[in-house]
């Protein structure tokens, strides 16, 4: 739709699979450029799956009238209406059985004009994941809400412990809690996006960042890069629902010297160092 | 204040500025010099409103809200207060139905406005300007008369111009008006992105759908405790930013002619990056052309201060590639060391290449 007016071209690929081990996929997502979504619901069948189902139906409506000037603004709104029906939906539920949940986790990359500029502004609850490859390597953006990552920033754990620590599953936000949401925003320059990923953890929980990072180098074609990602999944146990958007902006006017990876290092090394 | 405002001893708050008046039961204190802060400086509605929100809805059982326009007055009620208003064309009860957000009620013209916050005492004492303890406060029109308004405000507006004409001001003023950011400015074209303002619960547009038992609970992941609040992305060592400041701390002026206030955390650079933010703590991000690529992409971080910086701009070093140079008032200039704050002195200039600088000023 808007990729007119902004002036970008997008190139987007979509892969999921329920794996081996579930029963039902409660991964949903939505490639509607210049709107992406992923959403891992969590609950099991007809709470899990509908709760992902809602936030991308909330985005499929906001693609249908996205207007990027007021992206921030019609993002947010989605995602309190999303969290609005989910809390109606869990409500009703909870009424026959006590107890039952609904949630969802979203991860959320839209096109936006800040300044007369477009840029990429990219939202996150929950552990599901926004990955970006700028200058030939993979960086990830979002940062987790989950007892692991909070575990990691207060230096209990380290990355490879939190891969196998009992509660790598139990996430600190997400759609449906009865709280109410903070999602975290990122706004990223267009040019410092080569190619960015959303996906479930159940991409990330089965391989590394580092095999990640080479299929998404090595496979040109976004559509057969989102496929490859959710195969290696599956291929490495399969345990959760995998789900992968990958998208490519076309014709991206390379920022020759575009240091923010050269800067975080140059800043680590200048602080000595932190892990 | 454009109305004339009485007003009954009660528990409730009033905090009555000149031309927003904020209504909160007495549970409410720890808000209450906030707001005070910017109904005293002349904030409008819209800001007061802002900061009266920034907590979040859930814990505000209950408020109310007037200001006091041109020719309009808004009015604002959660949860108990109720209101009757009495203009021209007769009388009308104001409150929020329950299960909404607020209710909100625009009158044109002149009105007066009973508020009911707790039992219904009569009005006895003027309401001024500062904080009283209320039950009871009514707004009336200036002057009873129906006729009195009309003629009242062409006149006001022409104080007003000639006032602006007579004072030319020659030097380009650096230093930007000290209204709090939200309040609506005659902007060029491009206009920052915004999240808007902070609506209410939202009705949900899709269909829920029908409950079914027969779900099987085989996900792996689980919703876990929320946490109060997870950590912005530190820069080691620091105490963290408080999010929004009400008064900005500094108005940074660039070289490119931007001015910049304080407020919250600005980034500054080539092609600056912002992670991890809320939506009401978006950080302002300022875009500097660098030729020579003498400034990294996202270069150099100021924000208002914590702590023993508490009240002062403090700027960081993002670990740029050729660094910053400080100069602050009566001392060398230095480079500032990456990812080590330096709190910012009024007149500090900050160099980041390329010939960008930025002056440090007052507000």
């Amino acid at each position: 739709m808007s990729n007119v007016d902004l002036h970008v071209d997008l190139h987007h690929g979509s892969s999921s699979d329920v794996g081996l081990v579930r029963k039902v996929n409660e991964d949903s997502f939505l490639a509607a450029p210049p709107v992406f979504v992923v959403a891992d619901g969590m609950g099991g069948h007809s709470g899990g799956d509908v709760a992902s189902r809602m936030v991308v139906d909330e985005f499929e409506r906001l693609a249908e009238v996205y207007d990027p000037a007021r992206g921030a603004e019609l993002v947010a709104a989605a995602l309190a209406r999303a969290q609005a029906c989910i809390v109606d939906y869990g409500d009703a539920h909870r009424a026959l059985s006590p107890g039952w949940h609904a949630g969802t986790t979203a991860v959320v990359a839209v096109l936006v004009v800040d300044h007369g500029t477009t840029k990429w502004l990219l939202a996150n609850l929950g552990d599901s994941r926004i990955y970006r490859i700028t200058e030939g390597r993979l960086e990830q953006i979002s940062v987790d809400h989950s007892v692991v990552q909070e575990l990691i920033d207060a230096g209990q754990i380290t990355v490879a412990e939190a891969a196998v620590h009992p509660e790598r599953h139990v996430i600190t936000r997400a759609l449906g809690s009865p709280e109410g949401i903070e999602p975290d925003f990122f706004l990223l320059p267009l040019a410092s996006v080569e190619r960015l990923l959303l996906c479930s953890d159940g991409v990330t929980g089965m391989i590394d960042d580092a095999e990640i990072e080479e299929i998404l180098l090595a496979v040109a074609d976004p559509r057969d890069a989102a496929d490859r990602l959710v195969r290696a999944a599956v291929a490495a146990g399969g345990r959760d629902n995998a789900t992968a958007v990958v998208v490519d902006v076309v014709g991206l006017v390379k920022d020759a010297s575009y240091d923010s990876q050269r800067q975080l290092q140059s800043l680590e090394s200048k602080l000595g160092g932190r892990q | 204040m454009s109305a004339e405002a009485r007003f009954a001893p009660g528990d409730w708050y009033a905090v009555v500025g000149d031309h927003v008046t904020v209504l909160l039961p007495g549970s409410q204190r720890a808000r209450v010099p906030t707001l005070w802060d910017l109904a005293d400086s002349g904030a409008d509605a819209d800001a007061v409103l802002d900061a009266l929100l920034a907590g979040g809805l859930s814990a505000l059982d209950h408020f109310a809200l007037v200001a006091h326009g041109a020719d309009t007055t808004r009015l604002l009620v959660r949860g108990a207060p109720t209101a009757s208003v009495s203009t021209a064309d007769g009388d009308e009860i104001v409150s929020a139905t329950p299960g909404t957000a607020w209710r909100e009620h625009v009158v044109t013209g002149a009105c007066s406005i009973r508020l009911t916050l707790s039992g219904d005492s009569a009005v006895e004492h003027a309401l001024t300007p500062g904080l009283a303890r209320v039950s009871v406060v009514e707004f009336s029109a200036p002057t009873v008369s129906a006729v009195a308004p009309r003629p009242a405000a062409p006149a006001h507006r022409s104080e007003e111009h000639p006032m602006l004409a007579v004072v030319p001001d020659p030097v380009p003023d650096p230093v930007p008006e000290l209204a709090p950011a939200p309040a609506p400015e005659p902007e060029p074209e491009p206009e920052p992105m915004s999240f808007g303002e902070p609506e209410g619960d939202p009705a949900p547009t899709g269909e829920v759908p029908v409950v079914e038992d027969d779900w099987d609970r085989d996900g792996q992941t689980m919703a876990g405790r929320a946490q109060p609040d997870f950590e912005r992305p530190p820069i080691p060592g620091q105490e963290i930013a408080p999010d929004v400041v009400s008064q900005p701390v500094a108005s940074l002026v660039f070289s490119t002619g931007d001015v910049v206030s304080v407020d919250r955390t600005v980034l500054v650079g080539r092609a600056p990056e912002a992670r991890r933010f809320a939506s009401h703590d978006q950080p302002h991000v300022v875009t500097v052309s660098s030729p020579h690529q003498e400034i990294s992409s996202t270069h150099l971080e100021i924000r208002p201060g914590a702590g023993a910086d508490h009240g002062s701009a403090i700027a960081t070093d993002l670990g740029s590639t050729n660094g910053t140079v400080l100069a602050q008032p009566g001392l060398d200039p230095e480079d500032l060391t990456p990812g080590i704050a330096v709190s910012l002195i009024p007149g500090a200039v900050l160099d980041l290449g390329d010939g960008v600088t930025i002056q440090v000023t007052n507000p």
